[in-house]
């Protein structure tokens, strides 16, 4: 075996010889391999994902577990975490979207929480039914059964996912304070348990092979490295794992994803700071004559490392057991920091294990830290004109149509949490531990980051944060899934870096911490790349979950205002733009300003008195879009809205997507001292017009005797919003 | 009859929680029963929880069909000691246990489907005169095989038998038959024979305004004899 069958490059190979000081064996060049994988290793990533700030008031538990862990309240903490399984799902969708739901799960389950949510966010190319079909059936498929709510996500399409698809799943799980535990806790002389699936010669190379570089024509090859999925196991593992938590004695846990065994363990050992030994023949494996490189690669799913007290573990052991999984001894952990294998008598591996978590040579970080220039325009001056049926065309756009065919395949309700599910833009969670509740948004459209990737990521975490505040919920942290091409190739590192700074940039604007993410590199095939794309994962403190503020009009005569609108309205990075020609850089959030705007409009909605009826953002397909959803397409036949906008760029008024606008419905009498408070902020304010008792949605532009009229009843525009041909 | 219920727990159950905590805010005193339990528990009611029973591999319910709780519930039922209520996959375990009668099969869309439907009362259950004909309730369904079926002739015979519980209608269009969002015949939603009960919609999860509707309220509240 030599260096590169492992995927390590000749450099990185030295290295190795250098801290090993002889050849390594086989198996240790495995090792190497797999944890100096992209996927394992960030190597690319590390220095970079630095720059983000990771302390909040909230942060129990920041970066660098298995999920972050911040504090609603003090009864309940939320661990939660965004992962990718982009590659495995090109090779084979229902598996590899769902073995990416069973992984995340198992994270936050390593945190000792209960998984209450998950949202996903999925980028296809054009035409790519099948393919979406299959992801949709396998997130499902894991999701329902094995009892974990999907209550929001997003899909959004572009050509350069035609051949890397995204798939990124959020999970969110709660626990009470005081069941902290994570990989971080065990002590020397300790006993290393394996329980869950027997071990297989599944998934061998798939975090350093398959997840780590990109993919050619020849990739069909790859699908023995993707893994099956078995919820049912993976519900009695969640069940048995949180179990054993509760009944004490256990010391850590790590779960086993990405490169099994020699991750979990090289991981937790590092983690705790301990030394571990394994005896491979105590491995409970699925098939016979499995080599010690097999076992310490595969990665056969459903699978969890325990470290029990030596002595005390009894009650975590039965609590197993009682969920008809065996827990298997398979080492110990120790005072000398050793990573030491055994296999058929035979030490097989000796070395140690910060080598293969921290030993991996990272690339160094640029030092250019700051927002960088905005790119030249190109487009920004074409002179737009815009017709009914195009707008109604554009409800039909894959961008923009109704999701609910994709989100009725997933249970959105166990657990009796779900006060607001995927038909809303954030998910509302009552708590039966709690009056507080959550309110769980996912953001980060591929477009906005096309061109210039700083604004993408900023707006990204801008419209997470927003999506929170329409429920005046106040933002704990987020979690970044942060995805790109080929981090060797100058550019597409160039833009991951600007994706980072405008993250960073808007975290810090909006004071919020980021817990911890996931980097998926190599997302490129035939040397065409996806868009940089940001999935932003936020988690807020709902103050008053039971009763979710409207996020559709429900009376006769509330004006309909809308906050934030830009002074020059662009079709940068919009879905006309992507519709009509080349997409040009999305414009920057204006931070501070938004700032300001989430601060007020979460104490805002808390004052009845200001008579806030209504309140979404505005986000993909821009005002067009948000009105129509404001109206809220069930409605009742004696409501609609009437706004008036001017003839001047128009289309660029209905369609521009900057961040960080809100549109709301506010009654007579709080209007006055809204205006007040929003001029007094320095908050751009407009009224647009007002609820109607007639149905529907009426825009009348310009006025005088150029004035036009247009005006769609609900049906019309359920029509083009929700029966859409499949392609 | 006391309100002692006993709800089931086989592995790959997710409704078990959901259902304890509704029949607990309705008073009721619950005792959870693991899968391998040989014996009930003394009680008067029995829950058989939605989920996914032993993965639903084989068919759905057909392995939990054969726990050995399942023995226990089948000699309570023929001695008429428990009334029976099985929710979703307690359902599909009733009838591939052969208590109740019918199977069920995927949905036509060939699909999980989780949305709300309307299901209404047909014929008021043996012991349930509150559940009236005609009486609705707004429900959520989360299902994959959902789609009532039984052989030719056997939905007359249910219908004769007064086994005919609950249909799916929409209100909406107003057609109060033949509607059925899975593809169940003649639109049935529940069915039950003796004090048995099965349902595929999920009460549990109608508890409050709060999830969209308290017609599982309602409902539990009428299960457990409480009055209309």
């Amino acid at each position: 075996m030599t260096a590169a069958d492992v995927g390590l490059t000749r450099a990185e190979a030295m290295t190795v010889r250098a801290l090993v000081g002889r050849e390594p064996t086989d198996l240790e060049w495995g090792l190497f391999g797999v944890l100096w994988s992209e996927h394992c290793s960030y190597k690319s990533s590390r220095n970079r994902l630095r720059w983000l700030p990771k302390d909040g008031a909230a942060v129990v538990a920041g970066p660098g577990g298995n999920a972050g862990v911040v504090r609603l309240d003090a009864a309940v903490e939320v661990a939660f975490k965004v992962e990718s399984h982009n590659h495995p799902s090109f090779v084979e969708p229902v598996q590899g979207a769902a073995t990416g739901v069973g992984g995340i799960i198992r994270d936050v389950v390593a945190m000792g929480a209960r998984p209450v949510a998950l949202m996903d966010s999925l980028r296809f190319g054009p035409q790519a039914a099948a393919l979406r079909e299959g992801v949709v059936r396998g997130i499902g498929g894991y999701g329902n059964a094995i009892g974990v709510p999907t209550v929001g996500g997003e899909v959004f399409y572009g050509p350069g996912y035609a051949k890397n698809p995204l798939v990124n799943v959020l999970c969110v799980g709660i626990r009470r304070p005081g069941r902290e535990i994570g990989a971080r806790g065990a002590k020397p002389g300790e006993e290393v348990y394996l329980i869950g699936q027997p071990t297989g010669r599944d998934g061998i190379h798939g975090a350093s092979l398959l997840a780590s570089r990109d993919f050619s024509q020849a990739d069909r090859d790859m699908r023995p490295t993707v893994q099956v999925g078995d919820p049912y196991t993976g519900k009695l593992l969640m069940e048995a794992t949180l179990a054993a938590v509760a009944a004490g004695g256990v010391s850590a846990v790590q779960d086993l994803g990405a490169a099994g065994l020699a991750s979990a363990t090289a991981e937790l050992a590092v983690s705790s700071g301990v030394g571990i030994a394994l005896d491979l023949d105590r491995v409970p494996c699925r098939e016979a004559q499995m080599s010690a490189y097999e076992i310490m690669l595969s990665e056969t799913q459903e699978r969890m490392l325990l470290v029990l007290a030596a002595d005390g573990g009894e009650d975590a052991l039965d609590a197993i057991r009682a969920w008809g999984l065996v827990p298997t001894k398979i080492g110990v952990t120790t005072a000398d920091g050793q990573y030491v294998l055994t296999f058929r008598g035979q030490r097989v591996a000796v070395l140690e294990a910060s080598w293969l978590v921290d030993g991996c040579p990272l690339k160094p970080a640029p030092s250019p830290r700051v927002a960088p220039p905005l790119p030249a325009r190109t487009t920004g001056s074409v002179r737009v004109s815009i017709a009914s049926q195009e707008l109604l065309a554009m409800l039909a756009d894959p961008d923009l149509r109704d999701r609910q065919p994709i989100y009725r395949r997933y249970d959105s309700m166990i657990q009796t949490r779900t006060v607001w599910g995927p038909e809303h833009e954030v998910a509302v969670l009552c708590l039966k531990e709690s009056t507080l509740g959550l309110a769980i948004a996912v953001a980060g459209p591929g477009r906005w980051a096309a061109v210039d990737a700083y604004s993408g990521g900023a707006a990204a975490v801008a419209l997470a944060v927003s999506r929170l505040a329409v429920q005046a919920a106040e933002p704990l942290g987020l979690t970044d899934g942060l995805n790109a091409g080929n981090p060797d190739q100058p550019e597409t590192l160039a833009a991951f870096d600007q994706m980072i700074l405008g993250i960073r940039d808007a975290a810090l604007a909006l004071e919020v911490p980021v817990t911890g993410g996931n980097v998926s590199f190599h997302n490129e095939t035939d040397a065409v790349s996806i868009w940089p794309t940001p999935v932003i994962g936020a988690v807020g403190r709902h103050p008053r979950p039971e009763r979710p503020w409207a996020d559709a009009v429900t009376r006769v005569g509330r004006w309909i205002v809308l906050i934030n609108a830009p002074q020059k309205p662009t079709l940068a990075g919009s879905v006309w733009e992507q519709r009509t020609g080349q997409l040009t850089a999305y414009p920057r959030v204006d931070l501070e300003r938004l700032a300001r705007t989430v601060h007020w409009l979460r104490q805002a909605l808390l004052t009845d008195a200001l008579g806030i009826e209504a309140v979404r953002t505005v986000a993909d397909g821009g005002l067009w879009l948000a009105l129509i959803k404001l109206l809220g397409l069930d409605g009742p036949g004696n409501l609609g809205i009437a706004v008036t906008l001017s003839a001047e760029a128009l289309a660029e008024q209905l369609l521009n997507e900057a961040a960080g606008q809100f549109v709301l419905s506010i009654d007579d009498r709080g209007w006055p001292e809204v205006s007040a408070q929003l001029t007094a902020r320095a908050i751009d304010h407009r009224v647009l017009g007002q609820t109607v008792a007639e149905d529907g949605l009426t825009v009348r532009v310009g006025s005088g005797s150029g004035a036009s009229h247009w005006h769609w009843p609900r049906t019309e525009l359920a029509a083009a919003w929700r029966l859409w041909e499949d392609k | 009859m006391g309100n002692n219920v006993a709800v089931v727990t086989f592995p790959g159950s997710n409704c078990d929680h959901d259902t304890v905590w509704a029949l607990q805010e309705l008073g009721a005193e619950v005792v959870m029963v693991r899968h391998d339990a040989r014996e009930l528990p003394r009680c008067d009611r029995v829950v058989l929880p939605g989920g996914f029973s032993y993965g639903d591999y084989l068919r759905a319910g057909a392995l939990a069909a054969h726990a050995p709780i399942m023995d226990a519930v089948g000699r309570a039922v023929a001695r008429d000691a428990v009334s029976v209520l099985g929710i979703c996959n307690g359902f599909q375990i009733l009838c591939e246990r052969g208590i109740l009668p019918g199977t069920l099969w995927s949905n036509t869309s060939g699909e999980f489907l989780c949305r709300w439907e309307w299901v209404e009362v047909a014929t008021s259950p043996p012991g349930w005169p509150a559940f009236v004909p005609g009486m609705r309730f707004r429900l959520p369904i989360a299902h994959a095989q959902g789609a009532f079926r039984v052989h030719e002739g056997g939905a007359a015979q249910i219908w004769a038998e007064g086994g005919a519980f609950l249909r799916y209608v929409d209100p909406v269009r107003n057609a109060a038959t033949g509607y059925s969002p899975n593809g169940s015949v003649q639109g049935i939603a529940g069915i039950c024979r003796g004090r048995v009960i099965g349902l595929m919609p999920h009460p549990e999860r109608a508890m409050s305004p709060v999830f969209g509707s308290e017609d599982g309220r309602r409902f539990l509240h009428l299960w457990l004899g409480g009055p209309s």
